[in-house]
């Protein structure tokens, strides 16, 4: 029984009408053709295609300009610099580069930083 | 054997009298195909022309695997699909317009085309992967292989398919399946 349907709804389906075909149908179809290969050559003398083309990577290159700046020191501003770094300007005494110094003692630390307040004193 | 093979092979070749006999050769079928898998949307006839310089534009690159046909039938599902995925982009963006009404019973038509669109209002009612296997089958007249490699699906995934697709069709079709 069902496969008796199958075989009916085949046959319906089997004799559907065919569409009409215009006349001009393959004539259409070449002028598409002459159409999009004439372009293709055109468009590579085309400058609006290139422009177009060529924004994203337009576009891509700008982003990479305004994001990444070279870290360099000459364009470092002294609000940007770490404060609590010693200033290059400042100059080196032993007192300072004990500041830095991890292993240095609490009593070397605070005779260093005695020793250079009697330093800027005396000055 | 291929009975488009030297026609095709020509046409490859950039000989444009052979493809254009090839147009003629299945031109009523891509309309046919591209009307029943739009179903009522979109323009059948335009989508078979670009089915065509699609296939003039790939020939170089057709390698004789299967029948020029059933490739062919493959370019068309890939160019209808194409466009639907396009027409509904632009249905999302300017709110969805409902597809058109099928003409009514009412209006007063030839028995020819009464039952062609009986069938089309059928078919559209159909699931997309049931409607593309039964009318490639049925209304295109592919076998059951050609269809597989023109869907890239296994034989039994058409099989099955084609087998729903009819069962539900008949109830859809009553009106007709008296006539045969």
């Amino acid at each position: 029984m069902q496969d008796e349907d199958q075989r009916l709804v085949a046959r319906v389906l089997a004799s559907r009408p065919p569409d009409a075909v215009r006349a001009d149908f393959v004539a259409r179809v070449n002028a598409r053709i002459d159409a999009t290969e004439g372009a293709g050559w055109f468009a590579l003398a085309d400058f609006r295609t290139w422009t177009l083309r060529l924004a994203p990577i337009a576009g891509a290159l700008v982003l990479v300009g305004l994001l990444w700046t070279p870290a360099s020191p000459t364009t470092e501003s002294p609000a940007t610099a770490s404060p609590a770094q010693p200033s290059q300007a400042q100059a080196f005494t032993p007192a300072s580069a004990s500041d830095w110094q991890r292993d240095v003692t609490a009593n070397a630390l605070l005779e260093a930083a005695f020793d250079r307040m009697g330093d800027s004193g005396a000055r | 054997m291929d009975p488009d093979r030297a026609l095709v092979e020509a046409a490859a070749g950039g000989d444009r009298d052979a493809f254009d006999e090839l147009v003629r050769r299945h031109q009523a079928a891509m309309i046919t195909l591209a009307r029943v898998l739009t179903g009522g949307r979109g323009d059948p006839e335009d989508l078979a022309q670009e089915v065509f310089v699609r296939a003039w534009r790939s020939l170089r690159t057709f390698r004789g695997d299967s029948a020029f046909r059933t490739w062919l039938h493959r370019v068309a599902i890939n160019v209808v699909r194409t466009s639907h995925a396009k027409q509904g982009r632009l249905r999302r963006l300017f709110h969805d317009e409902p597809p058109p009404d099928p003409p009514s019973g009412e209006e007063p038509l030839d028995a020819a085309l009464a039952r062609r669109q009986a069938i089309d209002r059928a078919l559209a009612a159909l699931p997309d992967d049931l409607r593309v296997a039964v009318t490639l089958r049925d209304l295109q007249g592919l076998d059951y292989k050609e269809i597989a490699a023109a869907l890239d699906v296994p034989v039994g995934t058409v099989e099955s398919r084609i087998f729903r697709a009819r069962q539900k069709l008949k109830p859809l079709l009553a009106g007709l399946l008296g006539e045969g």
